[in-house]
């Protein structure tokens, strides 16, 4: 069971790709998120930075 | 549309409110406690009491008491309010707070008994670790229960981060806890070495990722707006500012390990990474400033924002600095210095502890239907805290660069020109200010607990508060284009599996190769197993939190291949379950302490362990006369060995039954030699052990060979 710490793959050499695949990774998420940002439909964005507001029970009690 | 009726649970707020309020005094307690501890090493009263038990205790309580606490809090009071709905189930949240609760008291007692598993903030024994996992999957439970019967169509950002949090402290505590129990209370870690190491740092990074920041960037999401009365200042940025947070946090990890013995394209991922994160972060801070605009000169008056203010700004200082700590050359100064204990009080101190207080005063008064009973109290608390941050902070950071830079420091001639005692002792003043510091901030938490219990008297808690609002409707009209934001935004599950996803990217990527690829620890034949006699001495210096204040890592410095001999290589490490690299110098490096110039005699570690002082003159070092009374439980030596046999240490078959023998006969060499020194132990001692330990320390390489 816990071999697998232990026994390690013999050859798995060019570690060093590991960086650079993680960089391009996260560039090509943070594209897709930016698309993804630019495409949110204002009122909705409006709509939801609302929502914490949009309490028709909130107490109004506030001294400070 | 239907109009339903329905409660919100203000029981439990309350709860978890007062839980956070009391640990966090607790915690703040055992923190100043230890912080005077260093100036005055007299009060490191019994073996229950020293440095390196209770040290873990004010790092426990802080992050898992009253963070914790602060954490459900939070969310079981803004959870309900942006799902419209009652928390899913009453049962659930009273196991939670009941769990919770009893986890923290057993983590309370367990942890000044020497129970522990030597792992920074991963110090809990496995039947507790056992305890957290089932009371996370109750927390996650009744959270998606009410994310799913919530009547609010869209997720706010809020519960984006709380969904992260619930999905990677889970990830991170199941790996964590890779344990092997040996008996009832006592366990090894799975991994070894730079493994160990690579898996603690990820875990320990990612718990002030994903436990000290995420959920606490959800309640700013949340409590901000609500307290200035005014939406987000930009929903956009806080979407960019959750995914990318959540995608690069977790690889930041091996920012802890810089010019250790972890591989290089490691470090480096751990560098590129962390400076990366200084962006999301920042569009995160400047996010929550900016929900101010127009509500700017209610900054003055209202104590509430305030709070948030400093939370907000300190939360930005400890991103800004973070990054730059994490780059190489500045770690090269920084780390195992007190610079690093500044910088993470900051992020403790200012930014979880601000927010908390900002949405205690906020929520409190609400839920017991009343007004703050002292504005006033309130606003001379934030004062208190605000100059105690800095009182803790500033000789904090001013004394660990001065400590770093004596440490390399060579006099003409090319010898270092300060031994490391004298820089111990130049740092006793800057100590006694943090101490300072900390007992500030912690009279104005007393105060906030008395203006809380005086506003609680003059109220009645509202249990069960009225809400009302539509059913959420089955079918909705789909905008053309729109329906992959909504399968997001709307679906939890969906939100949960994106997470995991996204976490675990940097997780694999960043592991897996670690515990791969054979020639990131390349082997070193003379490495051989601890005998039993060092083996229960490795776990008597495990026991008494010795990694607190030393570490087992001998940077490639000159610096420090001048003070510690060679530095330390990976493949020293393989049979250290756990590691014990140490992410602070208090007390000097230990990594050679057996060899070369550092190696003392058995009588002098012997006098060293009764009375530090009396052999280095201004050491503050707890003493552990202790050592000389308590014997070693050879006991448990034969499941010792059958464990380390089971995680792949090459102890011959069989040894387990004979490992005693070994260790007497090792021992009772110890003793003899000491008799040369007029010292009369018997064999069984624990300082025998712990002495052998010491001895064996760095031996194996006298003589390098590399196989691979």
């Amino acid at each position: 069971m816990f071999k697998f710490i232990k026994q390690y793959a013999e050859k798995m050499d060019h570690a060093q790709v590991y960086p650079m695949i993680s960089l391009i990774i996260f560039f090509l998420f943070f594209l897709v998120l930016l698309v993804y940002v630019k495409k949110m439909d204002k009122t909705r964005v409006t709509e939801l930075s609302n929502i914490p507001l949009d309490e028709t029970d909130e107490p109004t009690i506030t001294n400070l | 549309m239907q109009v339903e009726k329905f409660a919100y649970d203000n029981r439990i707020v309350k709860n978890f409110a007062y839980a956070t309020m009391i640990w966090g005094a607790i915690g703040m307690l055992a923190g100043l406690w230890i912080a005077l501890q260093l100036v005055f090493p007299a009060l490191n009263i019994t073996q229950y009491g020293s440095f390196g038990r209770l040290r873990p205790l004010h790092t426990n309580a802080v992050i898992f008491a009253f963070v914790g606490n602060g954490i459900f809090m939070g969310v079981y009071y803004s959870l309900q309010r942006l799902c419209k709905a009652r928390m899913f189930s009453d049962i659930l949240s009273n196991i939670h707070f009941w769990g919770w609760q009893l986890i923290i008291v057993a983590a309370a007692i367990t942890l000044p008994l020497g129970l522990t598993q030597g792992a920074e903030y991963a110090e809990l024994i496995w039947p507790i670790d056992l305890a957290i996992t089932i009371i996370w999957v109750i927390f996650g439970w009744n959270m998606f229960g009410t994310i799913i019967k919530r009547r609010e169509r869209h997720l706010y950002v809020a519960i984006w981060f709380y969904i992260a949090t619930f999905v990677t402290v889970a990830v991170l505590h199941l790996v964590r806890s890779g344990e092997l129990p040996y008996s009832w209370l006592k366990s090894y870690s799975f991994y070894a070495g730079v493994q160990d190491a690579l898996v603690q740092w990820w875990y320990g990074h990612n718990a002030v990722a994903f436990f000290l920041t995420t959920p606490y960037l959800g309640l700013m999401y949340y409590f901000l707006p609500k307290a200035a009365n005014r939406p987000v200042y930009s929903y956009r940025l806080s979407v960019i500012h959750f995914w990318s947070l959540i995608f690069l946090y977790i690889w930041a990890g091996p920012h802890h390990l810089l010019y250790t013995a972890l591989p290089n394209w490691a470090q480096s991922l751990g560098v590129v990474f962390s400076f990366m994160l200084i962006f999301p972060s920042w569009g995160g801070m400047i996010n929550g400033l900016l929900t101010l605009r127009g509500a700017w000169d209610r900054v003055r008056d209202d104590v509430i924002l305030k709070f948030m203010v400093v939370a907000v700004t300190a939360y930005g200082m400890a991103t800004f600095e973070g990054p730059m700590l994490s780059l190489k050359s500045v770690s090269a100064i920084s780390h195992y210095t007190d610079w690093i204990i500044a910088h993470v009080h900051v992020g403790a101190l200012g930014w979880n502890g601000m927010l908390t207080f900002g949405v205690l005063y906020w929520l409190m008064p609400r839920i017991f239907g009343t007004q703050l009973y002292s504005k006033k109290l309130a606003n001379n608390h934030f004062w208190l805290a605000t100059l105690g941050i800095l009182f803790y902070a500033i000789p904090m950071y001013w004394a660990g660069i001065q400590q770093s830079l004596m440490w390399k420091q060579f006099t003409e001639n090319g010898l270092l020109k300060y031994t490391f005692l004298e820089t111990v002792t130049y740092m006793k003043p800057f100590y006694a200010m943090r101490s300072l510091g900390g007992g500030l901030y912690l009279t104005g938490t007393l105060l906030m607990l008395y203006n809380i219990y005086k506003t609680v008297k003059s109220g009645k808690l509202i249990a069960d508060e009225p809400a009302e609002a539509a059913a959420l409707q089955k079918d909705v009209a789909k905008h053309p284009g729109e329906h992959w934001h909504r399968w997001i935004e709307r679906k939890p599950v969906q939100m949960l599996i994106l997470s995991l996803v996204v976490i675990l990217i940097g997780g694999i990527i960043e592991l897996v190769p670690t515990f791969m690829i054979k020639s990131n620890v390349p082997t070193i034949s003379s490495v051989k197993p601890y005998t039993p006699l060092e083996l229960q001495g490795r776990d008597i210096y495990v026991r008494e939190g010795c990694y607190v204040c030393h570490s087992q890592m001998i940077r490639p410095f000159r610096s420090e291949t001048e003070r510690y001999g060679e530095y330390s290589k990976a493949g020293e490490f393989v049979y250290d379950h756990p590691f014990q690299w140490g992410s602070k110098r208090t007390g000097p490096d230990l990594a050679r302490e057996g060899s070369g110039n550092l190696k003392k005699t058995n009588g002098w570690h012997f006098r060293h362990f009764r009375e530090p002082s009396s052999m280095s003159e201004g050491s503050i070092m707890p003493a552990y006369p202790f050592f000389l009374e308590q014997g070693i439980d050879t006991a448990e030596t034969g499941a010792k060995i059958r464990a380390m046999q089971t995680l792949g240490v090459p102890y011959e078959k069989g040894y387990d039954k004979t490992a005693n023998a070994d260790l007497m006969q090792q021992a009772t060499m110890i003793a003899d030699n000491l008799k040369t020194d007029s010292i009369r132990i018997a064999p069984n001692k624990e300082v025998i052990a712990i002495i052998a330990y010491l001895q064996r320390m760095g031996t194996d390489i006298s003589k390098p060979k590399t196989d691979n």
